[in-house]
């Protein structure tokens, strides 16, 4: 069987980080703790963003770069699961 | 002295700066929204989560997989065009386009829907980032579609390298849009 190439593999990876995403969602409705569901949509969300500036946007190929772009989006999520966790805490 | 030296960084970086300039820009924007829209949210979380179960979450999750099909043909139109395959690469430039289509379509739908069961930006600070931040991606959208034509018709490896990498901006900005706004119960 063909391996699939490097993009083909990010659109894959990409689509299932989407489904776990809306699993992760509806979880709540099973009784599942709001705060763990919101965190694993917000992981989800920036592991999607971490594929597109990596093999989408190419920075796969320029390592300094992709590091900071990471670094800035891992504290903008962390950011953002603070807004989301603090009211019910 | 080494007969191949290492790239600065900017030299290390793909595309045009320019492209990248703007992209930065562009995250710093939504980015600031979407803080703003959790922020305000902590005045009314169950305000918002009531707000929130008015929004059609499956169609918002289709959307993404259209957005994230159209920047892989984009991607893979870049690939072509490198490969001197330009029928192929001008092929995906107007299938990722025509996918920004699809995705303008059923957002039409989906305001269409709010606005039938009468909601406006007015009826809670919710729908007003709701109306802010994904009218304004719509917009790029639109930007985004125009763009891609240009770039499949004027097929330069370099054109299509800074159209694409527009349009991987706009799909990276709804992968962190679609959770903040449709799925953070």
């Amino acid at each position: 069987m063909m391996k699939p190439d490097t993009l083909t593999r990010a659109w894959i990876a990409l689509i299932v980080f989407s489904a776990l995403s809306m699993v992760a969602a509806g979880l709540v409705n099973n009784g599942f703790d709001q705060r763990l569901t919101g965190s694993l949509v917000l992981a989800l969300a920036l592991l999607k963003a971490r594929v597109i500036l990596s093999r989408y946007l190419g920075l796969a190929d320029a390592p300094s770069w992709r590091r900071g772009f990471n670094l800035a989006l891992t504290l903008f999520c962390l950011i953002l699961l603070g807004l989301y966790l603090f009211p019910q805490i | 002295m080494s007969a191949n030296p290492q790239p600065s960084l900017l030299e290390e970086l793909p595309g045009d700066l320019m492209m990248w300039v703007l992209i930065v820009s562009e995250l710093l924007i939504f980015g600031a929204g979407l803080a703003a829209f959790l922020a305000v949210r902590l005045s009314d979380p169950a305000g918002f989560a009531e707000a929130q179960s008015h929004l059609h979450r499956t169609g918002a999750a289709f959307n993404t997989i259209v957005l994230i099909t159209s920047g892989y043909l984009a991607a893979k139109a870049l690939h072509w065009r490198t490969l001197a395959k330009r029928t192929a690469a001008r092929m995906a430039l107007v299938a990722a386009a025509a996918l920004g289509v699809v995705f303008l379509v059923i957002k039409g739908v989906e305001y269409a829907d709010k606005a039938a069961q009468g909601i406006t930006y007015e009826t809670h600070p919710f729908f007003m980032f709701y109306y802010l931040l994904t009218g304004f991606h719509a917009f790029h959208v639109v930007a985004g579609i125009l763009v891609l034509l240009l770039v499949a018709w004027r097929d330069a490896p370099d054109n299509i390298e800074i159209g694409a990498a527009f349009w991987h901006m706009v799909d990276l900005v709804w992968v962190l849009l679609f959770p903040v706004v449709y799925l953070l119960a």
